[in-house]
């Protein structure tokens, strides 16, 4: 995609092996500012592994990775965090208090207006009256949702989500699902493994299937550029 | 069994008089193995974490000999330390032996095992996804390292308290490398150890009752610190 547009993110030769098992063995891949696209694969395929490794989370055997078009060194790789965000599928809250959590990124952020940003943030996610609450008190679904906040007062390049609508229940999975949308419609790489998605061509450019390490891409919706201008669309599919 | 009695009321009245001589070793007590765990925490807790995570050749057998340190007789590292720090030993030129320092030193050697030993166990048990969600949130490693040792702190807070229930109540390296000099070097386990051996038993016992209230202490914080654990899992 974008052929003339330099990518974010990219990989390229990527390779990584568990024990004798080559899980990944990808050739090229890359991830655009704005673009959203969905990764998907069965279970066990090496989607996790594949987002924590473009995270910089995760070690791989070969290959090269690129951000902006510059190579990233092992070391420039590790500290690529508070621009590319991996979000876990079940979400790690500190023992803290909610507004401390999505406040826990601002910090190392100097001249932050971080009280102002964080009522924002909490606001967004539409819990702000469970700012003083210990993270650890809340259910799975709002769990979630201060992770997508915390995420989003990062104000990240790109969002790697993680089967974020997983064992939720129905109410909980779609407001989770509207933050996405919105994190979409706001025009923030993200690039998620989900099966929430999958019918929905407005939101989701392109699809990248993992299957046996390789990675093979679909476009879902040619018409749509990054950063899209559509109108946000609630979720009401079940 | 009146006589034990009547020694244990003299001894809670020595200990409530006031006692100058008593009050100093046991205030020698509490500064060397405070100063024991401050100095020993930091290192072996980086160590424990880095014996967590990182893999290198040796890796078990130094795991191996730090639990094997675990049970080693206080004594013996009090011979050691003695022998590096006695005048003709490779340490000898910095004399410190029969000091304060010499008896820290022994201290330090018998709590890093401690300390090594439960933290490791702490940083394995640790959820991965805390150091991950720190780093991908832009935080340095130190401050993901500090984040880790908060989201820890009541597993790695008992180690603490069990290193320094292993020195408090220590006699042998204390005295070897110590010497028992009355308000320098003696603490309650070697002051313990003489008042018996001069037939005081009142002076012990006193003393014993502070170790014993201390090992108590200790018990509580170490069984509330353990259910905090549980509950925030």
């Amino acid at each position: 995609m974008n052929s003339h547009q330099e990518s974010l993110l990219s990989a390229c030769q990527l390779q990584k092996t568990f024990g004798d098992r080559l899980l990944l063995n990808i050739d090229s891949l890359a991830f655009y500012a704005g673009e959203a696209v969905l990764l998907s694969g069965r279970n066990g395929a090496g989607k996790s592994t594949l987002l924590k490794i473009m995270a910089g989370l995760e070690s791989f055997d070969s290959g090269t990775l690129s951000y902006r078009g510059a190579p990233l060194n092992r070391r420039a790789h590790r500290n690529i965090g508070g621009k590319v965000i991996y979000l876990h599928q079940q979400p790690c809250l500190f023992d803290s208090s909610v507004e401390a959590n999505v406040g826990y990124g601002l910090k190392a952020r100097a001249n932050s207006p971080q009280a102002a940003r964080i009522h924002q943030a909490l606001t967004w996610s539409g819990l702000a009256h469970l700012a003083k609450r210990n993270a650890q008190t809340l259910s799975g679904g709002e769990k979630q949702r201060i992770a997508l906040a915390r995420a989003w007062v990062m104000e990240p390049e790109l969002l790697l989500l993680d089967e974020p609508t997983a064992n939720m229940d129905a109410e909980s999975r779609e407001q989770t699902l509207f933050l996405i949308r919105r994190l979409i419609n706001e025009g923030m790489g993200i690039v998620l493994c989900s099966h929430e998605f999958k019918t929905d061509h407005r939101l989701i450019q392109r699809e990248l299937h993992l299957e046996a390490g390789h990675l093979t891409e679909r476009r879902l919706n040619p018409a749509a550029e990054p950063s899209s201008t559509q109108p946000l669309l609630r979720y009401t599919e079940a | 069994m009146e006589s034990l009695s009547s020694t244990t009321l003299e001894a809670i009245q020595l200990l409530l008089s006031g006692n100058a001589e008593l009050w100093s070793l046991i205030g020698i007590s509490f500064s060397t193995t405070f100063k024991a765990i401050l100095i020993a925490t930091p290192a072996a807790f980086i160590l424990g974490y880095l014996l967590s995570s990182t893999r290198f050749p040796g890796r078990w057998a130094l795991i191996s000999l730090f639990n094997s340190l675990l049970s080693v007789p206080t004594v013996v590292v009090g011979l050691l330390l003695y022998i590096l720090l006695s005048r003709s030993g490779p340490l000898g030129d910095l004399k410190l032996l029969f000091t304060e320092t010499a008896m820290v030193l022994g201290q330090i050697a018998l709590a890093f095992p401690v300390l090594v030993a439960m933290s490791l166990a702490s940083f394995k048990a640790a959820d991965q996804r805390v150091w991950e969600t720190a780093r991908t949130l832009g935080a340095p490693p130190w401050r993901a390292f500090a984040t880790l040792l908060h989201e820890l702190r009541y597993g790695l807070a008992a180690a603490c308290i069990a290193a320094y229930g292993r020195i408090i109540s220590e006699v042998g390296c204390s005295m070897m490398v110590g010497g028992n000099i009355l308000n320098h070097t003696r603490n309650i386990p070697t002051a313990i150890a003489l008042e018996t051996s001069k037939g005081d038993f009142s002076q012990g016992i006193a003393l014993g009752l502070v170790l014993l209230l201390m090992a108590l202490g200790l018990n509580i914080c170490i069984t509330y610190l353990h259910r905090r654990s549980e509950a925030s899992a």
